[in-house]
């Protein structure tokens, strides 16, 4: 359970070394493809503690979602309409839900060791 | 879970941590960004290097104040008091003041022409105009005709008029007197000026004469200050 923790860490100062920057107009789409992968990771820690995990829907999941919250927002964009809100709400949801999930598992296996 | 989806898992994290990074430089290193060239820096230092200079002799120039109030007898003090205040009336325009200067007289043109539709007259945005661009080359003292211009001068419309500090102003021509520490450069300034163009437009004239030791009349009515308020935090009015 280390491993991807470290690794995140790993990305994160490597980002920060990197000293690299989007352009101000595409800000918009790289902070909801952050949300979608953040909704992902924690799905697939939630899957884990459900004995559900399944490697090729984790993966595709990854990208789907990625591409397709970015996808809203350009069309949101072209459209004028925020659809991006959409995206935000529906992945915002789920983070929710999935780390009260998490929360729950992880109280129940104190429970069970003690 | 099975060592493989563990490195996948990893690796996604990876891409998380970049995005997650890159999106926080980007939100926090959106400010103005620097397109100035090294010469417009320099100018900039410049610029501030002589503001540096300014402050520094007008703190010279307090410190001799204060000390002259400090280690002086108490007949010495109230004369350097009224010292101060001899100097911050010169500086409001309480007082007259003798120095080189430029005279500009504002007359008509075309009036003795047979198709000149009306006698022309100065109208207050024509004088304000004239006034700050006067202040923008290096006038220290202004007086129009006898109206000697403070900060809170008024010049106003009234009734077909242009009135300075509550007086009309006579028909042209007018005199405006300015005093400056360099009186050829303003008057080489407003020979090439936008006001004298604003002038001619109206039918006006504007000529230039280099006086040396002129006067400008002491400004004559009270400054209201009813409504000003010491500033607490710089301490200025």
């Amino acid at each position: 359970m280390w491993l991807p923790a470290i690794f995140l860490i790993i990305g994160i100062s490597l980002g920060l070394l990197t000293d690299f920057t989007v352009p101000d107009q595409y800000s918009q789409y790289l902070s909801i493809a952050v949300l979608a992968a953040l909704d992902t990771l924690f799905g697939g820690i939630r899957a884990h503690l459900d004995q559900t995990f399944d490697q090729k829907i984790f993966l595709s999941g990854f990208f789907f979602n990625i591409g397709l919250a970015v996808l809203l927002a350009f069309l949101g964009v072209k459209l004028g309409i925020d659809l991006y809100l959409a995206a935000v709400f529906a992945f915002g949801v789920r983070l929710f839900q999935n780390i009260a999930i998490i929360r729950r598992h992880l109280f129940q296996k104190r429970k069970s060791k003690k | 879970m099975s060592l493989k989806s563990k490195i996948i898992v990893s690796i996604l994290c990876i891409f998380i941590g970049f995005m997650i990074a890159i999106q926080f430089q980007t939100t926090s290193s959106s400010k103005q960004r620097e397109t100035r060239d090294l010469w417009e820096v320099r100018a900039q230092l410049q610029e501030e290097q002589q503001q540096q200079q300014l402050l520094y002799q007008q703190l010279d120039k307090l410190e001799v104040v204060l000390e002259e109030y400090q280690d002086q007898s108490e007949q010495e003090q109230v004369a350097a008091l009224q010292n101060s205040i001899q100097e911050l009336k010169k500086k409001a325009g309480l007082v007259e003041k003798t120095s080189d200067g430029v005279k500009i007289t504002i007359d008509g043109i075309f009036i003795d022409s047979p198709y000149a539709q009306e006698y022309p007259t100065v109208s207050p945005e024509l004088l304000n105009r004239l006034l700050n661009e006067l202040n923008t080359y290096g006038a220290k003292d202004i007086a129009i005709e006898n109206e000697r211009i403070v900060t809170t001068s008024p010049i106003r419309y009234v009734n077909g008029e242009t009135y300075v500090n509550n007086h009309a102003l006579p028909d042209l021509p007018i005199e405006v007197y300015v005093l400056s520490d360099n009186p050829q450069r303003l008057m080489d300034y407003m020979e090439v000026s936008q006001s004298k163009d604003d002038f001619s437009i109206e039918n006006m004239s504007m000529q230039f004469t280099l006086i040396e030791e002129m006067t400008l009349p002491a400004y004559q009515e009270r400054i209201n200050f009813d409504l000003v308020e010491v500033n607490e935090e710089t301490g200025e009015e």
